[in-house]
């Protein structure tokens, strides 16, 4: 490996990209992640983030198994929109804008 | 462990876009001692997991919506000084799906023409005429030329950038733990430090109140969680932001608009997910085939009435504090009048609306 080595595939981020995250300060994943996109593309991390561990581990002396694990949120590999969803028309978490939207001038 | 009173002499806590904001634009006219804390990184809470609308219309009342222009309106010039933070003003489009909105619509153009903010209320063919990926089912839309998105990374990362060459220290991973006030200073006690410092400013975002609270002092920001989906990278198909969902530069088509008080809970829930692919599906049909990538969630600061916290905090000395919703879209126009406030005592657009001090309700009263 050397600095070019291509860490992340899915956005095509490279060891020096990430090292120059820890090196203003970036000490877990996802810190490196949302500097760099990083882990951001259609694996989710599951290729890079190990890689990506382990020079967080050397280049800050942080034991490998204190470095934090990305976050894994749903879903656990790409799915569609369909699939989720339920067809229901009733919104009530979701909003939108418009219900929001108050006419009378509160001051 | 812990180091004694480095000083400085401005602390900014909190290292989000609202705190980044204010470093860049105050070391601009004065880079004498600023120091930057954040409890955890960059990004790694509000800032980090937005849509990052720079919106405008929609706002109520119509001066919040024009103080939000004036905020757009510099993201231009902003970008010009820190690099490309990817603003895109493609205008924004509020579609709605029945008759009672298009009703409210009119009466908001009406209200907003009455500050000279344009938005248009289209009908149904001038809608789909725009953005022909919308559903055929939709009633109308209001649109706003001024409307867009951005970045959200880049930007935190640019403003950071900025700052450093113009002086700002930083320092993450650092709570604070308490803070003191003495005559004419303040000392911040942090897990890595103590530090001591002449001006304060509280830029803790949904953290505010626990800050705040330190000094006695009560700000009144709640949470509230916001979850997204995010799809695959797409051929183009939105060209505005929509209310609801916009397509970055990359192709991703990112969209939510939930609202949820569970406090400081970050999880992602199933069924606000399927609400949201639900919505995604009725305002744009095509999407139902688009694949999800990730679904995120993350907390917003939303003071007591909706609306910016900001200014100085009346009866402490250089005490100021920044808390509020909106912070991608607000946060070029806050970072300069705060500069102006602190650095000139009074700003060029009238904040007084926005003081703390409306929280202090008299006595009797409801």
């Amino acid at each position: 490996m050397d600095n070019t080595t291509i860490i992340c595939r899915c956005e095509e981020i490279n060891q020096e990209e990430i090292e120059e995250a820890i090196q203003i300060g970036a000490e877990t994943f996802d810190d490196i992640k949302r500097l760099t996109r990083c882990g951001m593309g259609p694996c989710q991390s599951k290729i890079c983030m190990n890689l990506v561990s382990s020079i967080i581990s050397e280049k800050t002396s942080h034991p490998l198994s204190q470095v934090p694990v990305p976050r894994l949120r749903i879903p656990l590999r790409p799915i569609q929109i369909s699939t989720l969803a339920t067809g229901s028309s009733n919104f009530s978490s979701v909003k939108s804008v418009m219900d929001e939207v108050e006419l009378d001038e509160r001051r | 462990m812990t180091k004694v009173n480095t000083s400085y002499e401005t602390i900014i806590v909190g290292g989000g876009v609202i705190g980044n904001s204010i470093a860049f634009h105050l070391s601009e006219r004065d880079q004498e001692g600023i120091l930057v804390i954040d409890k955890n990184f960059p990004l790694s809470g509000t800032s980090g997991s937005t849509q990052a609308w720079v919106w405008v219309h929609n706002k109520t009342p119509a001066s919040y919506a024009e103080f939000s222009m004036y905020s757009a309106e510099l993201y231009p010039y902003l970008s010009r000084k820190i690099g490309d933070v990817e603003y895109k003003r493609t205008g924004g489009l509020s579609p709605f799906f029945t008759e009672k909105d298009l009703e409210k619509a009119h009466k908001l153009a009406q209200k907003y023409s009455e500050l000279g903010i344009k938005i248009k209320v289209l009908n149904k063919e001038e809608v789909l005429a725009k953005e022909p990926s919308l559903s055929p089912d939709v009633v109308g839309a209001t649109f706003s030329k001024v409307d867009g998105n951005i970045n959200p990374f880049r930007l935190v990362d640019l403003l950071i950038r900025a700052s450093k060459k113009q002086g700002v220290a930083y320092s993450y991973y650092n709570r604070v733990l308490d803070i003191e006030r003495t005559e004419n200073a303040f000392i911040v006690h942090t897990q890595k430090e103590t530090y001591l410092c002449k001006k304060l400013i509280l830029a803790g975002g949904a953290w505010s109140k626990e800050l705040g609270s330190y000094l006695g002092i009560h700000v009144p920001v709640k949470q509230v969680r916001g979850q997204i989906m995010v799809t695959e990278p797409l051929a183009p198909l939105l060209n505005y932001t929509i209310s609801g969902m916009r397509q970055a530069i990359n192709g991703e088509v990112l969209i939510g608009y939930s609202m949820e008080e569970v406090g400081f809970d970050r999880r992602g829930t199933l069924d606000v997910i399927q609400e949201t692919a639900n919505m995604a599906i009725r305002y744009v049909p095509s999407l139902a085939n688009a694949n999800v990538v990730r679904c995120f969630s993350g907390i917003r600061a939303m003071p007591k009435d909706g609306y910016p916290i900001i200014g100085h905090v009346p009866g402490v000395q250089n005490l100021y504090v920044a808390a509020m919703h909106s912070g991608i879209t607000l946060a070029p126009l806050i970072g300069t009048l705060m500069t102006e406030l602190i650095l000139d005592g009074e700003t060029s657009i009238p904040i007084d609306d926005y003081s703390i001090t409306r929280f202090q309700e008299p006595v009797g009263q409801l």
